[in-house]
């Protein structure tokens, strides 16, 4: 029975192509989108592995990704095959096995870097190239359909994030803010890559907005480097923007600098702005507001409302409405926030003076790596928690009295990483406060962010290398595993042939693990040679 | 027929940008002067041993090789004057110009096709390509269009050597190598324990798990635990008729065709 059922799955399953429908309908069997579903939730409704068995969790299977350092990239299933990213390549293999199905590289891309994953459509897989090609894959054989350039490296513009795919359009974002470029998001046709519509997130000279910079805006960043989260009630997207260009420079950038450090809200067919809320007005710190906007539905003074969940990288986490972007609420992710002592009734920091970076430097928390960062955070509902990573750094932010050089020189100064404390907390979306915390380490080096299930089981990792399963509801450990690597990407779960798994890109390894099984010996079929 | 491409090509090779790696800064690599130097030299001093344009002989094949530990410049200078001690590559007494020449050359052999000038006519050969006569779309796509059961060959002349693929065509007849360049590629038969039988390219095969292609393209995840009988061919399906269904004209043209198709047509030679 159950070899009948395999055959006829392989057979069967590999046929379908993914819909609108499957990837609108989030995480389960299959993770079709970057963060799982639309909303941003990293959040999976598979009930096999819980509070009780996680123990009993094993690697099932490891794949080495060739030439692979510190990787980034969130796995993508579809119908038992697992698709990741590395720099200019992809490598679809069976999710069962961690075996090699195909793999595509792009040797002549002419910028390699990191990249954040694939994207699935159709009988498709697109990923970007760091040189910003939009590539689009056979799935089931890794065959080029098309590769199309969107942006020019030459303009400072690179590609690291999943492309976001929603009604026929490929959402594909921009990298490069630290060493001056112009941020945009642009709208690409799945069939060819051609452009539908881009939206600068930099206005141009004399557009509304363009009154907030003095000079080099040409150049100002504003970078879209993670993949954003779409409402389709609204038929709207969001998308946080990076940092202002020179990072640590304000006296050439004048102003708020809109639309860095910022969401958006852009109407998905034209890329039309429909609000924005600034986090960080005039950022000096590279404090990059890239974790994406979850977007929730609270009990908000008695109603429910439709929200936009937003942990900072500025040390504050904020709760703004969802159809208007008016600000609602901010409290402190972290204990240790020195540039400004809170957030007003209108959502702008109350600054607290001499922060800046100077020639001599000046200490501010949160350090350059911010309260978070793009880790993100994902959200249960069975809880009702977003689950964050936060770090409790502070760090040196020093002025350079060179005159910035767009891809030339630098970001206008530096900033030290000394190290400090890293925790999940937990945090409730309706009050902004913390329900529990767990630390995982005191190094910052850990890029891994957090995903959990229906049976109320959170997993995440450690800066020390370790795969971790928590009680999602109180922080309680329940599991540990030793990937022997730091950690740079964030979990997903999927099942295949009603198994459940949990995988990650661990360093230079894509782990897969699920509940043991005693190994089933067997015999080797005949094998006839053919002349 | 095959010959007369074969001298025709050392001449015409001139790599327009190095995409190998460990370029050195040496000026005669890139240079179409020296490498065509250097192809004269390689006819007498390599020749006898690695075949014409690499194809192997006595020497391994510098082409089509099972591990690709490509050399750097300089390696390949010293393995060129030095030889490799222990084997039968001798050294050489060719002055430094000459052996950059001759470095010059193999790496323009072993390059991607897209780099090389190749004779023949490219739009003839994608009308060949397309035909019934060649049949190559019956198993290979390019961007999209022709079967998924074989190779993609969307990247064909951006990443392999002008003489790789003229081989895939015309197999020569006792390379050592080509029954392992059957990895991947081979033909196969699988008898399920639950009576389904299904054939294809077993694109990955182990003792544990096999991943085949069917006729329409789709691949079947197969666990061995589930297979009661395998039956393997030990040759390709591509057909080996080539070298006598085309005339040397389609050959270059058709080589022409395939040598354009980079998945950077505007950053390489490719037109």
């Amino acid at each position: 029975m159950r070899i009948i059922l395999l055959a006829l799955l392989t057979v069967t399953a590999l046929a379908a192509q993914v819909r609108d429908e499957d990837i609108l309908k989030g995480a389960g069997e299959n993770w079709t989108t970057y963060a799982g579903n639309f909303e941003g939730w990293r959040y999976s409704p598979l009930t096999q592995i819980n509070l009780q068995n996680v123990a009993n969790m094993v690697p099932k299977w490891t794949y080495h990704v060739p030439e692979s350092n510190g990787l980034r990239t969130s796995p993508i299933v579809y119908n038992g095959v697992l698709y990741i990213t590395n720099s200019n390549s992809v490598h679809a293999m069976d999710a069962r096995t961690g075996r090699l199905i195909w793999r595509y590289d792009d040797g002549l891309a002419k910028r390699k870097g990191v990249n954040r994953g694939a994207a699935i459509y159709g009988d498709a897989v697109y990923f970007t190239t760091t040189d910003n090609y939009l590539v689009a894959l056979d799935r089931r054989n890794g065959a080029l359909l098309f590769n199309k350039k969107f942006a020019d490296a030459e303009t400072g513009t690179i590609s690291t994030s999943a492309p976001l795919i929603v009604k026929n359009k490929v959402l594909v974002g921009s990298a490069g803010g630290d060493t001056g470029m112009r941020g945009f998001i642009a709208a690409l046709d799945p069939k060819t890559g051609n452009e539908i519509w881009r939206t600068w997130t930099v206005p141009g000279k004399g557009e509304p907005g363009s009154e907030t910079w003095s000079d080099l805006h040409e150049w100002g960043g504003a970078a879209t480097w993670l993949s954003g989260t779409y409402d389709p009630a609204s038929n709207t997207l969001f998308w946080t923007t990076g940092n202002p260009w020179p990072d640590y420079a304000g006296k050439p950038r004048e102003g708020i600098d809109l639309y860095s450090c910022s969401v958006i809200a852009l109407d998905l067919e034209t890329g039309k702005l429909k609000w924005y809320f600034q986090f960080t007005p005039h950022d000096l710190h590279d404090w990059d507001a890239q974790s994406w906007p979850v977007l929730l539905e609270i009990p908000w003074n008695g109603a429910m409302r439709k929200v936009v969940a937003h942990a900072n990288r500025n040390g504050f986490f904020y709760i703004l409405d969802r159809e208007t972007g008016k600000f609602l609420k901010a409290t402190k992710l972290i204990d240790n926030i020195t540039w400004a002592s809170g957030i007003d009734d209108n959502g702008k920091p109350v600054i607290i003076p001499g922060k800046e970076p100077t020639v001599e430097g000046n200490w501010v928390c949160p350090g350059v790596k911010g309260g978070t960062n793009w880790m993100g955070q994902s959200y249960n509902p069975g809880t009702g928690l977003l689950y964050i990573l936060t770090q409790e750094e502070c760090g040196m932010f020093t002025l350079s009295t060179q005159k910035p050089v767009p891809m030339k020189n630098f970001a206008g100064g530096a900033a030290t990483e000394p190290g400090g404390p890293v925790l999940i907390r937990a945090v409730d979306p309706k009050t902004g406060k913390r329900v529990w915390e767990y630390p995982v380490g005191n190094y910052s080096r850990m890029w891994t962010g957090t995903v959990s299930t229906a049976t109320g089981v959170l997993f995440s990792g450690d800066d020390d290398g370790h795969m971790i399963a928590l009680d999602a509801k109180t922080g309680r450990h329940l599991w540990h595993y030793n990937v022997g690597d730091t950690l740079t990407a964030s979990p997903i779960i999927y099942s295949v042939d009603g198994k459940e798994y949990v995988a990650i890109a661990a360093g230079t390894n894509v782990f897969s693990f699920g509940l043991f099984e005693p190994a089933q010996p067997m015999a080797l079929p005949a094998i006839t040679m053919e002349k | 027929m095959r010959i007369l491409a074969a001298l025709a090509l050392p001449l015409l090779l001139s790599a327009q940008h190095d995409v190998s790696a460990g370029a050195s800064k040496n000026p005669a690599i890139q240079d179409p002067v020296a490498i065509a130097a250097g192809a004269k030299l390689y006819a007498t001093s390599c020749g006898g041993c690695h075949g014409p344009d690499g194809i192997g002989g006595r020497g391994p094949n510098l082409v089509r090789q099972l591990q690709s530990h490509q050399l750097k410049d300089d390696e390949l200078f010293a393995a060129i004057r030095y030889g490799v001690p222990g084997t039968d590559m001798p050294p050489t007494r060719l002055s430094d110009a000459e052996t950059w020449q001759l470095t010059a050359y193999i790496r323009a052999l072993t390059g991607p096709a897209s780099d090389s000038k190749v004779p023949g006519d490219a739009a003839a050969g994608e009308r060949l390509y397309w035909s019934a006569k060649a049949a190559c779309a019956d198993c290979h796509a390019i961007l999209g269009k022709g079967s998924r059961m074989g190779p993609d060959l969307s990247n064909i002349g951006g990443s392999r050597p002008l003489t790789y693929i003229r081989q895939a065509l015309t197999p020569p007849k006792n390379d050592p190598s080509r029954n392992f360049a059957l990895m991947g590629k081979e033909g196969v038969t699988v008898t399920m324990k639950n009576g389904v039988v299904l054939t294809g390219i077993a694109r990955n095969r182990s003792n544990y798990s096999l991943q085949l292609v069917d006729k329409q393209g789709d691949p079947h995840l197969i666990n061995m635990a589930d297979v009661k009988a395998l039956t393997v061919k030990d040759h390709s399906i591509m057909p080996e008729d080539y070298g006598t269904r085309f005339t040397a004209g389609e050959m270059r043209d058709l080589l022409a065709y395939l040598a354009t198709q980079t998945i950077r047509p505007s950053e390489t030679g490719a037109k």
